[in-house]
């Protein structure tokens, strides 16, 4: 499917009128705040997660949960809570398959082709903000199946860091449902996981192997200082609950984090604009994601 | 291309109305295409189409189709109305080009070839709307014409034109690449070529032939460089020549975008991850109202009685 074109729209409240202009205020709001934006056609999900957020408060119009955002004491909290509404449901194992695309046609050839005139073989991935490990899993997959073929001669790792314990211990654990293998095709399934009852699979040890998870708080900068010599960075959704400052802060470490032809790929929504400039905002098939050319790369244009 | 090709093409690009059966109101049409869509007679829209029984049948069709939740539109007029004028000579143009070209001649398939057109038309005029570039109703209409020089390649070069498109899928390249390689000449000059017949501005036939390369142009005009970032968006955003390309594009780097941005500075404060998402809703529209008029039919050929 090219992009993701609504199936069933999810029920609003009778009450809420997505013609609301208070709801586009909240769209240009949640833009301004995380970098998300619902485009028109995406407004009605936005419209549906705070019909739960409004629900919860016992708020009935979209003006005045807009005051709960903007002018109420809580409003910082309420407006996290409101992102968390956003962002849940996000992961499932080869949610983006056109991040796949893109690193398998065009940009791990071309890193390839980069540091392969350098003696070192090895790629170094890093999923910041892994949450319960439905990217680094994913991703371990891929270049498992990459192996002998695009990566054949080469050694990769994944670093895997999240700031939340919770989320980390499940990630390591790596006991994944139905909901998180939906996309996960039978053949995969066999090769990477075991059975371990209740309809849940594990990662096995051949899926473990090329991934390590570790507690990194994006803002600690003498941890992020740490960080060198990666190849692609993948920070989905994670950034949307930075203040502008710590945002541009964690997006200039990860510039430095990266290896010259390196790459970061955001959240499907999320934008960079006005953020940082360092990096060049590069369009796949189907993705985005901002790249720091080699010195002799910065010269040419499209490629 | 050596000049003596050039006149052959130019030639039987001559004689390509009298060999097909060129519809009537393609002339009239192209003038209506030239006009802002404030300014197109509700009118003059109904009699053109009026003239052309399969064209009205159409309009009546779509209409009534579902995308438009209506289901008793029984007049020309009243179709219209329903579909937007906006929407209708988009329509017509295609539908009326579906005419020049029998049906054994098109390579690319109809329902991608018009998905290309007619989402390069609308980025191209939207994002001349962000840019403020005066004359977004060009913008569209340089964006709709770009690519026309395909089907003066299907009709001319069938056969040749096929083995490019295969290639061209089978080694996921752009077509243009592969179409110098077996052609000897790409869809662009004969685009320009036929856009040049038609007696189309100069603006629009360099946009026809510069929208892969806007260095051939010695100052790239806007339009140019417009078409030829809204041909890479379409791409990246699945809209290409109905086969998956292998590309990665860096916007910002573009000489076309670097061109434009030195004559139109808000293209530096537009955010392209947003515009992108922005176009992608838009696109939905496109694909549903191109579907539904190719969906049933792959080619309909207006009737020519």
């Amino acid at each position: 499917m090219p992009f993701e074109i609504a199936k069933a729209k999810p029920a609003v409240t009778p009450d809420s009128n997505p013609g609301d202009p208070a709801y586009l205020k909240i769209r240009d709001l949640i833009y301004r705040i995380s970098g998300i934006y619902h485009a028109e056609t995406k407004l009605y999900l936005l419209i549906s997660r705070c019909a739960r957020r409004m629900a919860a408060l016992r708020v009935t119009s979209p003006s005045e949960y807009l005051e709960h955002l903007t002018t109420r004491g809580n409003r910082d909290a309420e407006l996290r809570l409101l992102l968390n509404e956003i962002t849940i449901g996000e992961t499932y194992m080869f949610r983006h398959p056109a991040q796949l695309d893109a690193l398998r046609n065009v940009i791990l050839p071309q890193i390839l082709q980069v540091k392969g005139l350098i003696s070192l073989k090895r790629l170094r991935f890093w999923c910041a903000g892994c949450s319960t490990g439905e990217e680094p899993h994913t991703l371990a997959m891929f270049l498992l199946e990459e192996k002998d073929k695009l990566l054949a001669g080469w050694t990769f790792d994944i670093l895997a860091t999240d700031l939340n314990d919770n989320s980390l211990e499940a990630a390591r654990a790596g006991i994944y449902g139905e909901y998180a293998l939906r996309s996960t095709s039978d053949a995969l399934r066999r090769k990477y996981f075991k059975d371990v009852g209740n309809n849940k699979l594990q990662a096995n040890e051949l899926l473990k192997t090329p991934i390590c998870f570790d507690r990194i708080n994006l803002r600690d900068d003498s941890k992020m200082l740490f960080q060198k010599g990666i190849d692609i960075i993948f920070c989905c959704n994670v950034l949307i609950y930075f203040d502008l400052a710590s945002k541009r802060r964690v997006v200039q470490h990860f510039y430095s984090n990266l290896l010259p032809g390196g790459y970061l790929f955001l959240g499907s929504a999320e934008s960079l604009f006005q953020v940082d400039d360092s990096f060049r905002l590069v369009h796949f098939p189907g993705t985005t994601a901002y790249w720091k050319p080699t010195a002799a790369q910065a010269v040419g244009g499209t490629k | 291309m050596n000049a003596k090709l050039q006149s052959q093409l130019q030639a039987q690009i001559d004689k390509l109305d009298s060999v097909s059966t060129a519809p009537a109101i393609l002339l009239p049409l192209l003038d209506m295409l030239r006009l802002p869509s404030d300014r197109i007679s509700l009118e003059k829209v109904v009699e053109l189409i009026s003239y052309d029984g399969s064209l009205a049948a159409q309009c009546l069709r779509l209409a009534n189709s579902p995308l438009f939740g209506r289901r008793q539109t029984e007049t020309v007029r009243s179709a219209v109305m329903t579909l937007g004028l906006e929407r209708v000579r988009s329509l017509l143009f295609g539908l009326c080009m579906n005419g020049v070209i029998p049906q054994d001649k098109w390579v690319i398939a109809p329902d991608a070839f018009w998905r290309h057109s007619l989402g390069c038309a609308l980025i191209t005029q939207r994002m001349a709307q962000k840019i403020e570039y005066p004359e977004p109703e060009k913008a569209y209409l340089a964006g709709l014409l770009h690519d026309l020089g395909f089907l003066v390649n299907s009709v001319l070069r069938t056969e040749d034109f096929r083995e490019c498109l295969r290639r061209a899928a089978e080694q996921h390249l752009p077509l243009h690449v592969i179409e110098e390689q077996v052609l000897g000449f790409s869809h662009c000059e004969t685009g320009q070529m036929l856009c040049g017949h038609w007696g189309l501005s100069k603006e629009l036939m360099d946009a026809a032939r510069c929208h892969h390369d806007v260095s051939l142009l010695p100052t790239a005009g806007p339009l140019a460089c417009l078409v030829h970032l809204s041909d890479l968006l379409c791409r990246v955003r699945y809209l290409g020549y109905g086969y998956d390309e292998i590309m990665g594009v860096d916007l910002g780097g573009d000489a076309a975008w670097q061109t434009l941005v030195r004559a139109y500075p808000a293209l530096g404060n537009m955010d392209l991850v947003r515009f992108t998402l922005d176009i992608d809703g838009a696109m939905e529209q496109i694909i549903a109202t191109v579907d539904s008029v190719f969906g049933a039919r792959k080619i309909t050929a207006p009737a020519t009685s």
